[in-house]
C-alpha cells in the first residue's frame, strides 16, 4: 500500500497454529488503528455469529494490536499501539473495549513490514510469537510462562538477538541491518492467571492499562509478542513531512514537544518517556502513582518519587492494571459534599487498593473479619511489601486476592457490598466499573464512559477553562475561548454555544450540558478522538493541543497539526471534514459490535454517584458558560449531573448520530451512509438495527 | 512454518572482525583495534586532508532517545522512513533496562579529521568534498559496494552504513544536497537530525572537537537549568483553596 501503510497484517489462529495476512487495503476505509482493529473484530468475531460475546476469555475473542499510518516515519507522537477486543474488566459484563500503548511496539512492528497483530484462538500450551521481519514462528514459551515481565522480556531479548553488543554493533538480519532491539509486549503472572485486573506490559514502563487486556492475553496462553524489524515505510511526501515537523517545532516547541531537560512524563515524542527514572529509560507514567504511601493533599510530585517509581516497577513486573487496583490516585483534594467515606480526602483515582483500604477502616475487612483480608498484612498498607503481596494474592488468588482477581464490583458484589457502597458513592465507578480519571466537571468525558466501555481516556478538551486547573489564571475571556475553539470543530464550526457547560436550571437543557449542542461538541471529540487518536494512533496527551502559550496566541495547532501529518504521510486528497467523517465510521463499527454484544439504550447510564453532590473533582478550571446572552467562566466543582438531564442528552445526542433514540442503534440509513451496508444487513438479520 | 525453529540460529551478530573475514578485505592491524582514534591517527598519519569545516557534537545525557534525528536523516536522504538507512543511530536498550545515562548511545559520524574511510576507498567515492567545506561524504555513483569504508570506520558501531537494497555504503554529508531536505545543507547550513532534535541533543560546530578523546564529541550542551520549580503536575491553587474555605466536606 506504501504511503504509510506497510501494506499487511498478521493474523495468527493459536488453536490451529494457523499464521497468515490480511491485505491491509482491504481495511484502508477505517484508517488503522482502533478503526481497522474494530473492523476486524466484526469480520471475525460477529460475522460468523456463533458467540456471544459475553466472556473475554473465550478462545473467539479476537485482540488486535494495530498501528497507525503515521508509525514510524519520525511523526512525533504517532507511534501508539491500539489495542481492542471483548475485555474482562468491565461490569457488569464484558465489553467491546479498546485501549493503546505507547513505547516502541508499533514502530517496530511497521518496520518489520505489518500494520497489525490480529490474534485469537487459544495455544494447548504456553507460547509467544516472534516476529522477524516477515518471518512469525510460534515458540514454546513454557520457560516464561510464570516470569515477571522484565524477566520475560529479557529472556526473549536475549532470544531474539542472541549475543548482539548493545550499542557496539549492527545485527544482521537476512541481508540487513539494524542498531535497534527487538520490542515486546507481554504479560506478568498477573494476566496468565486470567485474573481482570492484568494489563499489557511493554519495556520497562509502558502499559495498556484499561480493560483488563493482559487477562485476555493469558486467557490464550500467549506470554508474548516480540518484533524487530529492518525495513522502513513509504510515505507520500518524505520533504514535506519533514517540513511540516520544521513548522512544528518552530511554531510551536514548548506547547507540543518536549524540552530540553525536561522530566515531566509528557516528555513523549515518537512515544518516549524520560530517561532519569528509577528503573531503566523509561518512566512509568500513570503507573508511577499506583503506589501512593499517603494520602494527603498535594500532587504527586511532592511525595517520594523514587518510592513511586518502585511501586510502578511492582506493578509493571506483575502485570497489573495500574489504574483499576490504584491505591489513591495522582491527587487528592478536599472535594466539597464529597461521600463520607472519604473524610473529605478524596483521591482522584480511588481504585481497589484505596477500597479495601477503607474496609479495614470500618473493620469490615482485616484478619478474621467478615471478609478475611489474608494474605494481606493490612498494617502495612502503606508499603511497598503490601504491594508485592497484593500484586502475588491476586495473581495466585490466594484468600482475599481470588477475590480481587475477579474485579472490583465483583469483589464488592461477592461481599454483600456493591449496592450500598454504589449508591452512597463509596465507589466511585463512574460507568462499567471503570475506574475514575477526569470524569467531571468536563461532561464530554462523563458522556464517553456511558456511550462506550468505560474510560475515553481523552484530554482534549480537559484544558478548555479560564485558568486553573493545569494551566495558569486566564489571560483571555470566555467568549475569546469558545469563540477561538468554533472555529476548529468542522463540522460543527461557528457555533461556539456547544462549548457552554451551562449546568443548572432550564438553560442546561437549551443550551448547556444535555442540549444538542452539547451532543455537538461529543459527537465531535469521538469523531476526532476515533481517528487521529485512536486510528492515526497520536497520543492523546501530545495532540490535540487547542489552546496556545499564552497571550495573544489563544489558538494552539490542532487540529491543523494531525491533519498536515497525515497528508504528508498518506498523500491523502481527503479534507478534514472528510476525515472526522472518518472518525464517524470507525464510531459507528464500534457502535455495531457493542449492539450485537447486548448494548441498549437502556443500559447507558451512570453510577449513583454521578448524580449526587461531591460528583465533581475540583481539578479542573472554570468553564466557560452561556447564560442569559452572555459569557462567562464559572467554577464547576459542585457540579453533579441531573438524571433526567443525561436522558435528554442521550435523545438528543442519538438522534444527531442518526441513531434510534429509543435504542440507541444505528439505523439502515446511518450505516448504509457512511459505507457499512454489510453490517447494516448483519444487524437487521439479529433484530439488532434501528428503526 | 515451523514452531520450533529458534530465532538465535538464524538471527547472527555482525562485527568489524565478522565484516573483515567476510569480504576478504585488508586493513592495517592497527585499524582493527577499533574505538581507539589515537590509533586511527596512526593509521592515517601519512596522510593529510583538509579538515571539515563542520562536525556535529552531540549530548548523550540529554538525549530523549526519540529517534527523530534517525527518521528525518532517512527521510531526507532516502526518502523513506527507514532507520536502518540513517546516517545517525541513536540506540536505545531494549527493553530499558538499562540506567540512565547508560541506556542510550548516540552515534554520530566524526566528519574525522583522518578520515579512514576516505583513505581505504578505492574508486575515490568516500571523498573529501573541497567544494563543499570539505566535509567527508560518498558518492554512491561512485561506490562499488566493497563495504572497505565500512570495516574502515573506526568506531563502534561503524558510522559509514550499508544500504542493502542499491548494495552501496553511505555516509553523513550534513544534509550537503540531501534530496528531499528543502533547507541549504552542508557545513554552513542546516541538518536534518539538528533543527528536528527536540531537545537541543545535537549541534553543528566550525571546530573539529578532539580526535583523541574518546567521548570528545559527547559535550555539555544542557540548557542552564531553569529556576526552581516544581517538576510534574501542579496543583491547582485556585481549586485547593477554595476547596480549603469550604473545609473540604
Amino acid at each position: 500500500m506504501a504511503n504509510g501503510y506497510a501494506g499487511k497484517i498478521l493474523k495468527v489462529n493459536l488453536t490451529k497454529k494457523e499464521i497468515s495476512v490480511i491485505d491491509t487495503a482491504k481495511y484502508a476505509e477505517f484508517g488503522g488503528g482502533v478503526g481497522m482493529g474494530a473492523a476486524i473484530f466484526w469480520d471475525i468475531a460477529v460475522v460468523p455469529g456463533d458467540w456471544d460475546m459475553q466472556d473475554a476469555f473465550d478462545p473467539r475473542n479476537v485482540i488486535s494490536l494495530m498501528t497507525g499510518p503515521l508509525a514510524a516515519t519520525g511523526v512525533p507522537g504517532a507511534g501508539r499501539t491500539s489495542v481492542c477486543a471483548i475485555a474482562s474488566e468491565t461490569y457488569p459484563t464484558p465489553l467491546f473495549h479498546r485501549t493503546s500503548f505507547g513505547g516502541r511496539f508499533a514502530t517496530m512492528l511497521k518496520l518489520a513490514g505489518w500494520d497489525g497483530v490480529v490474534v485469537h484462538g487459544k495455544a494447548a500450551a504456553p507460547v509467544w510469537i516472534n516476529i522477524i521481519n516477515d518471518k512469525v514462528v510460534i515458540e514454546d514459551g513454557s520457560k516464561l510462562w510464570g516470569l515477571d515481565t522484565y524477566e520475560a522480556q529479557d529472556q526473549i531479548t536475549s532470544a531474539v538477538s542472541g549475543r548482539t553488543r548493545f550499542g557496539q554493533q549492527w545485527q544482521e538480519i537476512g541481508n540487513e541491518y539494524t542498531t535497534l532491539m527487538p520490542q515486546i509486549v507481554c504479560i506478568g503472572p498477573v494476566g496468565e492467571s486470567m485474573t481482570k485486573v492484568a494489563a499489557l506490559i511493554h519495556g520497562s514502563g509502558v502499559s495498556a492499562r484499561t480493560g483488563g487486556f493482559g487477562g485476555v492475553f493469558g486467557s490464550k496462553n500467549l506470554k508474548a509478542i516480540s518484533v524487530i524489524g529492518t525495513g522502513g515505510v513509504q510515505v507520500a511526501d518524505p520533504a514535506g513531512l519533514v517540513d511540516t515537523r520544521l513548522w512544528h517545532t518552530r511554531n510551536f516547541p514548548k506547547i507540543t514537544l518536549a524540552q530540553p531537560g525536561a522530566s515531566a512524563c509528557m516528555t513523549c515524542l515518537n512515544n518516549d518517556r524520560r530517561r532519569n527514572s528509577y528503573y531503566g529509560g523509561e518512566a512509568m507514567c500513570a503507573d508511577e502513582y499506583w503506589y501512593m504511601g499517603k494520602q494527603e493533599p498535594g500532587s504527586f510530585s511532592s511525595r517520594d518519587p523514587e518510592a513511586l517509581m518502585r511501586g510502578a516497577s511492582i506493578a509493571i513486573k506483575w502485570g497489573i492494571c495500574s489504574w483499576a487496583t490504584k491505591f489513591g490516585g495522582a491527587i487528592t483534594l478536599p472535594v466539597p459534599d464529597a461521600p463520607k467515606a472519604y473524610k473529605g480526602m478524596v483521591p482522584m483515582e480511588p481504585g481497589i487498593g484505596w477500597y479495601i483500604k477503607y474496609l479495614y477502616e470500618i473493620g469490615e475487612l482485616g484478619p478474621g473479619k467478615k471478609i478475611d483480608s489474608y494474605p494481606l498484612p493490612m498494617d502495612q498498607w502503606d508499603t511497598l511489601k503490601f504491594r508485592e503481596t497484593f500484586c502475588d494474592a491476586i495473581a495466585r488468588r490466594i484468600g482475599i486476592g481470588a477475590d480481587l482477581a475477579n474485579g472490583y464490583l465483583e469483589a464488592a458484589e461477592k461481599w454483600g457490598r456493591l449496592e450500598e457502597d454504589m449508591n452512597n458513592g463509596t465507589i466511585r465507578l463512574p460507568a462499567w466499573g471503570a475506574s475514575w480519571h477526569h470524569t467531571l466537571p468536563g461532561v464530554d468525558w462523563a458522556y464517553s464512559y456511558i456511550m462506550m466501555s468505560g474510560d475515553p481516556v481523552w484530554h482534549g478538551f480537559f484544558g478548555l477553562t479560564g485558568g486553573g486547573g493545569f494551566g495558569g489564571p486566564a489571560t483571555y475571556t470566555a467568549e475569546e475561548l469558545v469563540n477561538m475553539m468554533a472555529k476548529k470543530v468542522i463540522p460543527f464550526d461557528n457555533d461556539p454555544i456547544i462549548f457552554s457547560n451551562t449546568w443548572k436550571g432550564d438553560e442546561a437543557f437549551k443550551t448547556g450540558i444535555y442540549s444538542p449542542y452539547k451532543a455537538k461538541m461529543f459527537a465531535w471529540a469521538r469523531r476526532f478522538a476515533g481517528f487521529y487518536n485512536e486510528s492515526m494512533s497520536f497520543c492523546e496527551m501530545l495532540l490535540p493541543v487547542f489552546m496556545g502559550s499564552g497571550p495573544g496566541n489563544l489558538a494552539g495547532p490542532s487540529p491543523e497539526l494531525e491533519y498536515r501529518y497525515y497528508k504528508a504521510v498518506t498523500g491523502s486528497k481527503e479534507s478534514f471534514a472528510d476525515t472526522m467523517e472518518t472518525g464517524r465510521k470507525i464510531w459507528n463499527m464500534e457502535r455495531a459490535i457493542r449492539v450485537m454484544a447486548g448494548r441498549h439504550r437502556d443500559q447507558e447510564k451512570f453510577a449513583p454517584f454521578m448524580h449526587m453532590p461531591g460528583a465533581t473533582f475540583p481539578i479542573s478550571g472554570p468553564k466557560p458558560v452561556y447564560l442569559n446572552g452572555k459569557w462567562s467562566f464559572e467554577s464547576h466543582n459542585d457540579l453533579y449531573l441531573d438524571r433526567e438531564g443525561v436522558e435528554q442528552f442521550k435523545t438528543n445526542f442519538y438522534k444527531l448520530e442518526g441513531w434510534d433514540t429509543k435504542t440507541g442503534w444505528p439505523t439502515k440509513k446511518t450505516l448504509e451512509k457512511l459505507g457499512m451496508k454489510n453490517v447494516a444487513d448483519l444487524m437487521k438479520s439479529k433484530g439488532k438495527l434501528g428503526a | 512454518m515451523a514452531e520450533s525453529e529458534k530465532p538465535r540460529d538464524k538471527v547472527k551478530e555482525i562485527g568489524r572482525r565478522e565484516f573483515l573475514v567476510g569480504s576478504g578485505a585488508v586493513i592495517a592491524a592497527g585499524a582493527l583495534a577499533a574505538g581507539i582514534p589515537g590509533t586511527t591517527e596512526a593509521a592515517a598519519s601519512s596522510i593529510t586532508y583538509p579538515k571539515s569545516e563542520g562536525y556535529i557534537v552531540y549530548d548523550s545525557r540529554l538525549c530523549l532517545g526519540c529517534q527523530s534525528c534517525m527518521f528525518a536523516c532517512a527521510l531526507t536522504h532516502e526518502g523513506v522512513a527507514n532507520p536502518s538507512l540513517s546516517r545517525i543511530q541513536i540506540i536505545r536498550d531494549a527493553p530499558s533496562f538499562t540506567k540512565y545515562p547508560y541506556d542510550v548511545v548516540m552515534s554520530v559520524c566524526r566528519q574525522c579529521v583522518s578520515p579512514l574511510c576516505v583513505q581505504v576507498c578505492p574508486t575515490g567515492a568516500c571523498h573529501v568534498d573541497e567544494a563543499n567545506g570539505n566535509i567527508r561524504r560518498i558518492d554512491q555513483k561512485k561506490c562499488i559496494g566493497c563495504k572497505k569504508c565500512i570495516q574502515a570506520c573506526p568506531q563502534d558501531p561503524h558510522k559509514t552504513i550499508w544500504n542493502p537494497v542499491i548494495k552501496k555504503s553511505a555516509k553523513c554529508d550534513l544534509c550537503e544536497g540531501a534530496p528531499y531536505w528543502n533547507e541549504k545543507g552542508g557545513p554552513k547550513g542546516k541538518q536534518a537530525c539538528v533543527e528536528t532534535c527536540p531537545v537541543k541533543a545535537l549541534k553543528l560546530v566550525t571546530e573539529a572537537p578532539s580526535q583523541t578523546d574518546i567521548n570528545g564529541y559527547d559535550l555539555n550542551l544542557a540548557p542552564p537549568p531553569p529556576k526552581a520549580k516544581p517538576q510534574g503536575f501542579v496543583l491547582p491553587k485556585q481549586a485547593t483553596d477554595k476547596a480549603a474555605e469550604k473545609g473540604g466536606n
